[in-house]
């Protein structure tokens, strides 16, 4: 069944979710790059009759510091159109009673003004880049060890994010190695947790099959969209890698060079 | 206990069961030389993560244009910059050898992270596997047995790492004590299967047992 399958799903489609770093923007010096064709392709997403959101597990910046960095490089993007990881943690935090030690990025901090911080009784962890210090993860790993049942929460669990012109440890890394020191697992808040993806979908009041999910992270963009019954297409720019067209568990529905060419192949089934 | 011999040897883990470390733990000799030997043999060129005191059991060995990567406890390179320069290039291809994976360690101030969590981020990072040359890999023990002539069935380890010291040294066919000082916490015994043939309070306990029950 043609239309099923990339790209004929397209025409069905009723929404689209898009990732951000590595799809529209690469990270880098100065705030970063918008990627060639991206900044058109939104536009032209939005001008369609498809639902539009953005899924970042990006947590070195709040949302609204975040949203302006990308309306500076020249995307049309709002803040209520961005789902990321840090309030889905505080809604979970809050919801279940938990009081966090945090070990994030500073830029990310006011997203948790509203949570008691006192007497932690579990540790949440994003991508902390330089904040990543012995001394840092060492304090998180005593918090850890020192409480009956250790709870790690980690925003999103990936390996790796392109910085520059190179690959940088993502916070899932440091999620392993605090899993490893404490016997623990930890729980997943954001990318590729089903939880994450259900509540976009809720936003948009659509069903799974409804919608597709275009990311650079075969494994947490592509992957968990399909685990939660989405499609999921791979563009070849931020930190996909050749080897991930032959990954030994997850297949991508397709495989684009980036965000513009998957827009007009979507956009092209709907004339 | 069928088929144990008389008592020959003793091996004694350093930090924890004899003493309490205040700077980074000691390597027994032979892990960090059997790294050197590990990289020797397959003619590799390391980026060394690794305390000062541990370097000198390097010295001699190229480190220009690194292909490799040897970790061991040291705090000083576990940052985000460091690592993420071992990622790179393990990610591309270069061999991740860790001195050991120990989970923690005491120190004066407290426990502080060991090597093995960074070995495992990178591991998960890098969707690789490291060579792990110290405890608790079987040939580390059997290895510091041959150095003292005798097999596995006439050794006792003594250690205050559960897994690590006692589980390592019991898979290699020793007898294993564990010592309630150091890093050791309690209900340490119950992780691992076979348990310890022994825990005890301290390191004296552990040879007086051992001189009245073993030999």
């Amino acid at each position: 069944m043609a239309d099923t399958d990339w790209p004929g799903c397209g025409k069905s489609l009723k929404g689209v979710i898009l990732d951000m770093c590595g799809v529209l923007y690469d990270s880098g010096e100065g705030g970063g790059v918008a990627i060639p064709g991206s900044i058109e392709a939104v536009k032209k997403l939005k001008a369609s009759d498809l639902q539009l959101r953005f899924c970042t597990n990006e947590t070195q910046l709040n949302r609204e510091a975040f949203v302006d960095k990308l309306k500076r490089l020249g995307f049309d993007i709002s803040v209520s159109e961005v789902f990321s990881p840090a309030p889905a943690a505080v809604a979970v935090l809050k919801e279940r009673g938990f009081r966090p030690h945090l070990l994030v990025y500073d830029g990310l901090l006011p997203e948790f003004d509203s949570v008691d911080k006192t007497n932690p009784n579990c540790v949440v962890i994003g991508d902390a880049a330089e904040k990543f210090t012995y001394q840092n993860l060492n304090e998180a790993f005593r918090v850890l060890i020192g409480l009956e049942k250790p709870v790690l929460f980690s925003l999103g669990g990936g390996r790796y994010y392109k910085e520059g012109d190179g690959l940088a440890l993502d916070v899932g890394a440091y999620m392993k190695a605090l899993e490893y020191a404490c016997d623990l697992k930890a729980e997943v808040v954001g990318k590729p947790s089903p939880t994450f993806f259900q509540s976009v979908l809720n936003d948009m009041g659509l069903q799974p099959h409804e919608a597709l999910m275009i990311g650079d992270d075969l494994v947490n963009d592509v992957g968990g969209a399909q685990n939660c019954g989405m499609k999921g297409v791979q563009v070849r720019t931020g930190k996909y890698r050749p080897s991930d067209e032959r990954h030994s568990t997850v297949t991508a529905d397709g495989t684009v060079d980036d965000l513009a060419q998957a827009v007009d192949m979507i956009l092209k089934q709907r004339h | 206990m069928a088929g144990r011999r008389a008592l020959k040897a003793v091996l004694i883990d350093l930090s924890g069961t004899l003493h309490i470390e205040d700077t980074a733990e000691k390597e027994i000799f032979t892990s960090l030389s059997a790294a050197r030997s590990l990289v020797e043999r397959k003619q590799l060129r390391p980026l060394l993560l690794l305390e000062d005191s541990a370097l000198e059991d390097f010295t001699g060995i190229d480190t220009s244009e690194p292909n490799a990567v040897v970790i061991g406890l040291s705090p000083d390179h576990f940052n985000y910059q460091t690592l993420d320069q071992a990622f790179r290039m393990v990610l591309e291809g270069a061999p991740l050898i860790a001195i050991h994976k120990a989970r923690y360690y005491k120190r004066a101030d407290g426990l502080a992270l060991g090597p093995g969590p960074f070995v495992a981020g990178l591991e998960f990072a890098a969707d690789c596997r490291a060579t792990v040359v110290g405890k608790p890999e079987k040939r580390f023990f059997t290895q510091a047995l041959s150095d003292l002539g005798c097999s596995p069935t006439e050794a006792v380890m003594i250690g205050d790492d559960a897994r690590d010291d006692v589980g390592g040294a019991q898979n290699a066919g020793m007898l294993g004590i564990l010592v309630r000082t150091g890093k050791y916490r309690e209900g340490d015994e119950d992780k691992i299967n076979p348990p310890p043939h022994l825990t005890c309070d301290s390191f004296p306990e552990a040879v007086a047992h051992i001189l009245k029950k073993l030999l």
